[in-house]
């Protein structure tokens, strides 16, 4: 058992990330031609446009549904968004925010232009700490779109035209097609003002989203609805991000290699729940945490991956020495 | 000592302080050698080393440029990727300490005062060629000019003194990219990526092999005393760090032999100690030495001579120069535990931790009288250590070598009573 545990908490996270993200990748984007469908609740941005997706971003039916005229949303014959939102709810309480970090096609695209920037020998861009402040509050308003519109929707009060208004403005109905050869979603819908405001702003959406995170790490997810949408129910998830404020020294190796550049998990040595709103769950901070099981990601409440003084000197390779004379 | 003096006539300035300094030495040394049960064979690298530095005077370092350092706060992986040997000046001669007294005020502190002895004896066996003063306590700081005007070039590193906000690290972070360019125009060697990462890699991995070292102490029958251990980390001020490297290594593997045999290099009951305050530097090691001639064993410490040198790990993303520098400033900065920044709450989460992790029976606080800022802080400590049950003494102290009597009495007295409630846990 001793062994087991070893052997993963001195895993090489980078590789194993890489890896299952790869997986992930292909089998989201491709699993339709397998005829893979795990429905219409996913807690991620597999988005339904590609029409080989294996499973769909909750946002496209969830606006749909929360459209119905209000006397109809409210009564039993609506019994249907109740089951999606559980459904929903039970594929993010397993995981948590690990679909971003692990899962997302999205997410993981980001990270495949992030290798691209490195391979040219480029250096990341980050926001300094008031920018960081006001931004991070943009993925609210999207959520408020996502959710509220469709209400408004219901009541009247917006124009048909604002049917699933956020899929219009989301970079990744663009992209996510594009994988399987389709790029019928660059274009502006010219049939209204408000459909031209939305395409265009999709349009724009997108390229910011590819310059983004050329320069910034994880550029798009600061700004993304699901990752608001998923903190609001992180506390009851199972997968949880732990902290020992005790064992911390807020050295801040953590948050040097945190690509949401999140200040608490260094900072905050209060808090034994350390999950904020912007984070992947990528685990890069566990993995580049010096300190013994100050770090850990648990299971309910059994550690399954802890920092360890030995896993970082292996990550980090300085665990060994070779004289080498240049 | 009358005859060897008629027999050389004359001894000048420079030998007088030589032999000075090496009666310190030579006095420290061999209490360690022969005071305890027999030390690690390993660690005959270390007195040796001492020896031939501070009696010998051997220089280390005559084929590379040498800067000195007068804190740990100036980062040695870059001085190293620039191709030159960062020495850390700090010095615990008491011969050091009369001789400096002229220049600073009566009740400055003895480590500063040494250090700038150091200077005006100008008697180094590896003489800096540029001295690097980062703006830490009010004494270092005032100190780089009169070091100045001694004739040393002298390099102010500006320090932050609070580190909880952000622009602490901006600002430091800052600080350190100015060093490293002034540095790398200084020495007319540019900074590579490759260089950068060898040197971030060879003290990381010296780092990790302190680790490794220092585990080895939560042994209950712990194979190495804590004097022993400020020797290791107190020559890594000065020696070639691949020799070092080298030596731990032998020394780590003897401990490990140690531990398996279960080899107790104190005694049964002796109280496991943790220590903490005003560094000590060779060779003013008297009170490590005190406390273990008393028959406890210190197991850890949380000074900057030793255990908060080597503790903090730089952690890289993406391996690029700014990167791996950002991350090398943070190193010095975010974790460090030095009693000049405004609040001192991480450094009494440290002192706990470290005395629930080396299962401690208490700990021992010593200040130098002069050192201001560890004497500021003695109070909330030692209220914290109250609420937390962890028994404490504060101790005060400077350089000379008389007045041990006191000290002497205190601590045993401290360790009398460690004793008696391990006692009665029993
Ligand atoms: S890396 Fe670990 S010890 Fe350092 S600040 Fe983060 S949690 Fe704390
Ligand atoms: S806090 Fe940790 S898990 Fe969350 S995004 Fe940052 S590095 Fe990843």
């Amino acid at each position: 058992m001793n062994k087991i545990k070893n052997f993963i908490n001195h895993a090489d996270l980078r590789k194993f990330r890489f890896w299952l993200q790869l997986f992930f990748f292909v089998f989201f984007i491709y699993g339709g031609y397998l005829a893979i469908d795990l429905g219409r609740e996913l807690p991620i941005f597999a988005c339904g446009y590609n029409h080989e997706i294996a499973g769909t971003c909750y946002f496209m039916p969830l606006q749909h549904q929360l459209a119905r005229p209000w006397e109809t949303l409210f009564s039993v014959a609506s019994i249907g968004v109740l089951t999606s939102f559980f459904v929903f709810l039970l594929w993010f309480i397993v995981f948590n925010k690990a679909w971003c970090g692990y899962a997302c096609p999205m997410g993981t695209l980001q990270d495949w232009i992030t290798s691209l920037r490195k391979f040219f020998g480029i250096t990341y861009s980050t926001y300094t700490q008031p920018q960081y402040e006001s931004l991070k509050k943009i993925k609210y308003i999207f959520l408020i779109i996502v959710i509220v519109f469709p209400l408004l929707l219901g009541l009247g009060i917006l124009d048909g035209e604002w049917r699933g208004a956020f899929c219009d403005m989301c970079p990744g109905r663009i992209i996510t097609p594009m994988f399987v050869g389709d790029f019928s979603q660059w274009s502006i819908d010219f049939s209204t003002k408000t459909a031209i405001f939305l395409s265009s702003f999709g349009i724009v959406f997108t390229a910011l989203f590819f310059v983004g995170s050329f320069i910034k790490k994880r550029f798009f997810c600061f700004f993304c609805p699901m990752s608001a949408m998923h903190y609001i129910f992180s506390d009851v998830a199972l997968l949880r991000l732990k902290k020992d404020g005790d064992k911390c020294t807020k050295c801040g190796d953590c948050y040097n290699v945190c690509d949401m550049q999140i200040k608490d998990i260094a900072d905050d040595v209060k808090s034994t729940n350390i999950l904020r709103d912007d984070c992947i769950l990528c685990l890069k901070c566990v993995a580049a945490c010096p300190e013994d099981d100050a770090l850990h990601l648990d299971l309910v409440n059994y550690p399954i991956f802890k920092s360890t003084k030995g896993g970082f000197a292996k990550r980090m390779e300085i665990d060994r020495w070779e004289k080498k004379d240049d | 000592m009358i005859n060897k003096t008629r027999k050389h006539k004359l001894e000048s300035p420079k030998q007088k302080h030589n032999r000075h300094k090496a009666t310190e030495a030579i006095m420290i040394l061999d209490k360690m050698k022969h005071d305890f049960k027999e030390p690690p064979k390993a660690m005959k690298y270390f007195y040796d080393l001492f020896e031939r530095v501070h009696c010998k005077n051997e220089p280390l370092h005559s084929d590379k440029v040498k800067v000195g350092t007068m804190c740990i706060q100036v980062p040695s992986e870059i001085i190293y990727a620039l191709d030159a040997v960062p020495l850390r000046l700090c010095n615990g001669f008491y011969t050091n300490d009369e001789i400096g007294s002229d220049f600073l005020p009566s009740k400055a502190c003895p480590l500063v005062k040494a250090t700038i002895g150091e200077f005006v004896s100008n008697n180094f066996s590896d003489k800096p060629d540029l001295i690097v003063s980062p703006t830490t306590c009010d004494q270092k700081a005032k100190s780089g000019a009169i070091i100045e005007d001694l004739g040393f070039s002298v390099y102010d590193m500006e320090f932050p003194r609070t580190k909880e906000s952000h622009e602490s690290r901006e600002y430091w972070r800052r600080s350190v990219r100015k060093f490293t360019k002034d540095l790398s125009a200084d020495l007319g060697k540019k900074i590579t990526k490759k260089r950068l990462k060898k040197s971030v890699m060879q003290v990381g991995y010296a780092q990790h092999l302190y680790h490794k070292l220092n585990v080895l102490r939560k042994n209950i029958k712990s194979p190495i005393l804590g004097i022993d251990m400020f020797l290791v980390t107190n020559a890594f001020f000065f020696d070639k760090i691949d020799k070092w490297i080298e030596a731990v290594d032998v020394l780590i593997k003897e401990c490990e032999q140690r531990v398996e045999d279960e080899y107790d290099c104190a005694h049964k009951r002796s109280p496991r100690i943790v220590y903490t305050g005003s560094p000590p530097i060779f060779p003013n090691l008297k009170i490590p030495l005190l406390i273990e001639q008393a028959d406890a064993i210190i197991v850890a410490d949380e000074t900057c001579s030793s255990n908060r040198m080597f503790n903090d790990m730089v952690s890289v993303d993406e391996w690029f120069v700014n990167d791996m520098i950002d991350g090398i400033a943070d190193r010095y900065l975010k974790g460090c535990t030095c009693p000049i920044f405004t609040k001192n709450e991480d450094r009494k989460r440290r002192i706990i931790d470290l005395v629930k992790e080396y299962k401690a029976d208490g700990v021992v606080y010593q200040a130098f009288a002069g050192c201001q800022v560890y004497e500021m802080e003695q109070r909330s400590v030692l209220e914290a250590m109250e609420k937390e049950g962890i028994p404490i003494i504060y101790l005060e102290s400077d350089y000379s070598p008389s007045h041990l009597g006191q000290l002497t009495t205190r601590i045993e007295a401290f360790v009398e009573s460690l004793k008696n409630r391990k006692r009665k846990a029993k």
